[in-house]
């Protein structure tokens, strides 16, 4: 009986012991993300829309890193050397690097997805960043050579965003049609995450991988799910459904930032707009032919464009469109292009009784109601009415459109406001400049080249200039620039570029907008809102974040 | 006439109707303004070269009909010789093999994108429209059985209030006070990440997602339901053969069944059937309010970027669905009514 009693003490201590030294599996570190939109696909060549890339950004690598502060550094490429006519550049790949399929990752690699965008004129965004590569060969495992068919100052931002993707998945669907129908429903990339489960429409959901040779994440999982109504965003994150969202109306911001538990963080956007209020300067002399260029001529004069500028109330707009939510705009190169934005330059001070002055001297003649588009106003003669367009989807315009016909109606300028179809308005735009003023943006790219080009003259006929703006120096300039290999030199060919479209008033700028973001700072820590330029949805916060303890 | 003829009669008009619509998409979409080569893209790196490649991808550089390249003034064209070559041709020839085309947008298949989306939409849709259609019906017969009550006047008065508030705003406002105090889901459809779950636990999960579209769907159904359910039970009620009914000693419940309601069913009939042929194809406020993966959300997105292929794909089942709801409705009301059979 005794002996019982023992062997029923020892097992009970044993059944203890076991039960007590048995860990408990942590539960995994997942943070969740509300998004309004979802990729359009996960072919990178074909892939169209932002959601896409920051999807991308996450799944794979590239030659470089684009980091917050707007500086590249090498991602995949552990050097780089150019060859003295600055026409070759000589690549090496780190070694060692996998696959998410556990493949090595090697410069034949490298060399075929550039081979890949190269061949395909219908990817939209990747074909356009191998314009300047003559070649690409891939000699040994390691070492990727890119000979150019002329010198560019900016091959880090034509790489940045060219994702190597595997040649042993992609080699089946690199030729013809297939590169475009691939839908890459695996996304095997290289990156610090892999991707788990993706239901178009609805959720990304991605992995961490551990062994990323430079920037393995700490959470476990991370996953994007679309919400597709701005209210509701607010809303997740507010009930804690969602740990970070990444957009969220203005209107909101003041309201959610005193919810409990919830912080909200605005700086300049990492991925840099602009909005714009354009001018159609084309003249009789630059229309391209076929195009009607129908422009109002008195927005051909400097002088009444500087006029417009006096008469704009920046400030007004910011406070009224974006509730305080951004900064007053120079040029179309915005202050989220860190060194390339020209931020000594002086604005043209809203003082509307100074515009009424420039257009009184300039010989306008106002009666008291609208000016004569025409100095000394011969009879007949158009009047400073303009048509003004914007896109229909846009959300500020409509309400822009209305603040500016106050504003110009103080020197006599009227506009006739109208929405158009964003389709049914490049249609207008250009190179048709079939309209007086429209009022849309531009997303940019890192490096300045891609907006200076849209001032030039030579963008007039390809439908990429939406001015018709034509400066001979101008353009001169940017070729001097578009060559330029020393940093400084560029960056002061770029911020004259700027001064001499300022200068000229090709467009007003009316803001640069704020990227506005809402984070729970009870379930993660480290996300990265202490930079220039925000975006937490990118790589170098969801690599650092940790769950709070 | 025969129930076999008029079953025939009815199923070729609206075979004639679908043959309209399917002409009627190709053109409706292409009337509008835009390329759908450069919707969502505003990139001036994007080349002549990259456009063209798009256009020749989607057979979007082949002239529309024969003689008019374009339907849009602004890129209208050479006149073509060979008619196959066209996109109307060719568009016919791709539904007569029962291929609907590839998405522009997300290059997915559109017959494999709307059957997801349909599904969807039919899970949405079946939760909502059978609570709205219970409880508005035996709403309705309760009201006019007992009217000039006080239940009759709160039915009313509820149904009126529900029957006048926009979607999107009852959405919106259940999904502040269902998310904020019963701690139900934003929106979607299943949360992620619950795929290797047990079954159990994506049902539960799944029908957590719908308690607050189906909500919205049925108080807004419902007041439609009841009030018509209400007006025409009133009349019914009136008739002499329910005082003979009740005089010949039927319980209230026989009288409603078997001699009220069969009669006072018929325009419950018709509008449930149109709104189940509508709503198919997504009810889009609910479905952009709950960021419901739905059809009318596709649609949504298609319109926004000229996806034409999705767009004729979901217009064509769209208009199978009311064509469909009706006949069905034609027939049941032959069944249920034979006069009306009679009177065809």
């Amino acid at each position: 009986m005794r002996k019982l009693f023992r062997l029923l003490l020892m097992l009970a201590c044993g059944l203890l012991a076991a039960c007590t030294a048995a860990p408990t599996p942590e539960p995994p570190a997942v943070a969740r993300i509300g998004y309004g939109g979802s990729p359009d696909t996960l072919n990178p060549g074909t892939a169209v829309l932002t959601e896409a890339y920051t999807i991308f950004a996450l799944v794979y690598d590239a030659l470089y890193t684009y980091n917050l502060d707007g500086t590249y550094s090498l991602g995949l490429a552990e050097s780089v050397d150019r060859s003295a006519d600055g026409l070759t550049y000589t690549y090496k790949i780190r070694s060692g690097i996998k696959f998410h399929d556990g493949q090595p990752l090697t410069a034949r690699d490298v060399a075929f997805t550039y081979n890949l965008n190269k061949a395909h004129a219908e990817y939209p965004y990747m074909n356009p960043y191998t314009a300047s590569m003559e070649s690409i060969t891939a000699p040994d495992d390691t070492t990727v050579v890119i000979r150019l068919n002329a010198v560019i100052p900016n091959i880090e931002s034509q790489l940045v965003f060219q994702y190597v993707l595997p040649a042993h998945v992609w080699q089946a669907h690199a030729a013809g049609a297939a590169a475009v129908e691939f839908e890459n429903e695996t996304l095997i990339g290289s990156g610090p995450f892999k991707l788990l489960e993706y239901k178009q429409g609805e959720f990304v959901r991605l992995g961490a991988n551990k062994q990323h040779f430079s920037r393995p994440p700490k959470v476990d999982e991370v996953i994007f799910q679309t919400i597709g109504n701005p209210d509701a965003l607010v809303q997740a994150v507010s009930t804690g459904q969602v740990d970070m969202i990444t957009e969220l109306p203005n209107a909101a911001a003041e309201k959610l930032g005193k919810a409990p538990n919830v912080k909200v963080v605005s700086a300049a956007p990492f991925a840099p707009a602009v909005s714009d209020i354009i001018f159609n300067q084309a003249t009789s002399a630059s229309c391209p032919s076929k195009s009607a260029c129908t422009g109002n001529v008195a927005l051909q004069d400097r002088q009444v464009r500087v006029a417009l500028a006096h008469a704009t109330n920046k400030q007004q707009l910011i406070d009224v469109l974006l509730l305080g939510k951004g900064t007053p705009g120079l040029t179309l190169i915005p202050n989220g292009l860190g060194m390339w934005f020209n931020n000594s330059l002086q604005d043209y001070e809203y003082n509307p009784a100074k515009a009424n002055k420039i257009l009184d001297d300039a010989g306008y003649v106002y009666n008291g109601e609208i000016r004569c588009a025409v100095p000394d106003c011969p009879y007949p003669s158009p009047i400073m009415n303009f048509r003004m367009y914007w896109p229909s989807d846009s959300v500020d315009a409509p309400r822009m459109a209305e603040l500016l016909a106050g504003m110009w109606k103080e020197i006599g300028v009227g506009v006739q406001p109208q929405a158009i179809d964003p389709d049914a308005l490049t249609a207008l735009c250009c190179p048709a400049f079939d309209f007086d003023i429209m009022l849309w943006g531009w997303g940019s790219d890192p490096d300045p080249n891609l907006l200076l080009n849209v001032m030039r003259t030579e963008s007039i006929a390809t439908g990429s200039s939406e001015t018709g703006y034509s400066n001979a120096r101008y353009d001169a300039l940017y070729e001097q620039q578009s060559v330029e290999l020393d940093l400084k030199k560029r960056q002061a060919l770029v911020w004259e570029m700027q001064r001499q479209v300022h200068e000229d008033a090709v467009y007003i700028i009316p803001y640069y907008e704020m990227q506005v973001q809402a984070v729970r700072t009870d379930r993660f820590t480290g996300w990265i809102v202490d930079q220039n330029k925000l975006d937490l949805s990118d790589v170098s916060s969801l690599v650092n974040i940790t769950p709070v303890k | 006439m025969h129930a076999g003829q008029l079953l025939l009669r009815k199923a070729g008009s609206a075979l004639l109707t679908i043959g309209f619509v399917l002409v009627l998409n190709f053109f409706l979409f292409r009337v509008l303004p835009g390329d759908p080569a450069r919707a969502g893209i505003k990139d001036p790196r994007m080349t002549r070269a990259a456009q063209a490649a798009i256009h020749q991808r989607f057979g979007l550089d082949k002239p529309v009909l024969p003689c008019l390249a374009s339907l849009n003034p602004l890129r209208r064209g050479p006149c073509l010789v060979n008619p196959l070559q066209t996109q109307f041709f060719i568009y016919v020839n791709n539904l007569l093999h029962g291929e609907l085309g590839i998405s522009y947008h997300t290059k997915i298949p559109v017959g494999q994108l709307l059957r997801a989306r349909l599904w969807n939409t039919a899970v949405l849709l079946s939760a909502g429209q059978t609570l709205a259609i219970v409880l508005g019906v035996a709403g309705g017969v309760l009201a006019a059985w007992q009217a000039h009550t006080r239940i009759d006047y709160a039915a009313l008065i509820i149904s009126l209030v529900a029957w006048s508030l926009p979607t999107f705003w009852l959405g919106l406002i259940l999904l502040f006070w269902g998310s904020r105090y019963a701690g139900l889901p934003i929106g979607g459809q299943l949360t992620p990440g619950l795929a290797a779950a047990g079954t159990w636990a994506q049902f539960t999960d799944a029908a957590r997602h719908l308690v607050l579209p189906t909500l919205t769907q049925t108080i807004i159904y419902l007041a439609e339901y009841l009030l018509i359910m209400r007006s025409t039970m009133l009349d019914v009620l009136a008739e002499d053969y329910i005082l003979t009914a009740k005089a010949k000693g039927l319980s209230t419940f026989q009288v409603l069944k078997d001699h009220a309601l069969r009669n006072a069913a018929l325009p419950i009939i018709t509008i449930v059937a149109l709104n189940l042929g509508f709503t198919v194809a997504g009810a889009v406020q609910i479905e952009a309010v709950f960021s419901w993966p739905g059809l009318g959300q596709a649609i949504f997105e298609s319109v926004a970027r000229r996806d034409y292929p999705v767009l004729q794909g979901a217009f064509l089942l769209l208009a199978v669905s009311v064509i469909v709801a009706n006949l069905l409705a034609d027939l049941l009301y032959s069944w249920l009514d034979p006069r009306v059979q009679a009177a065809l």
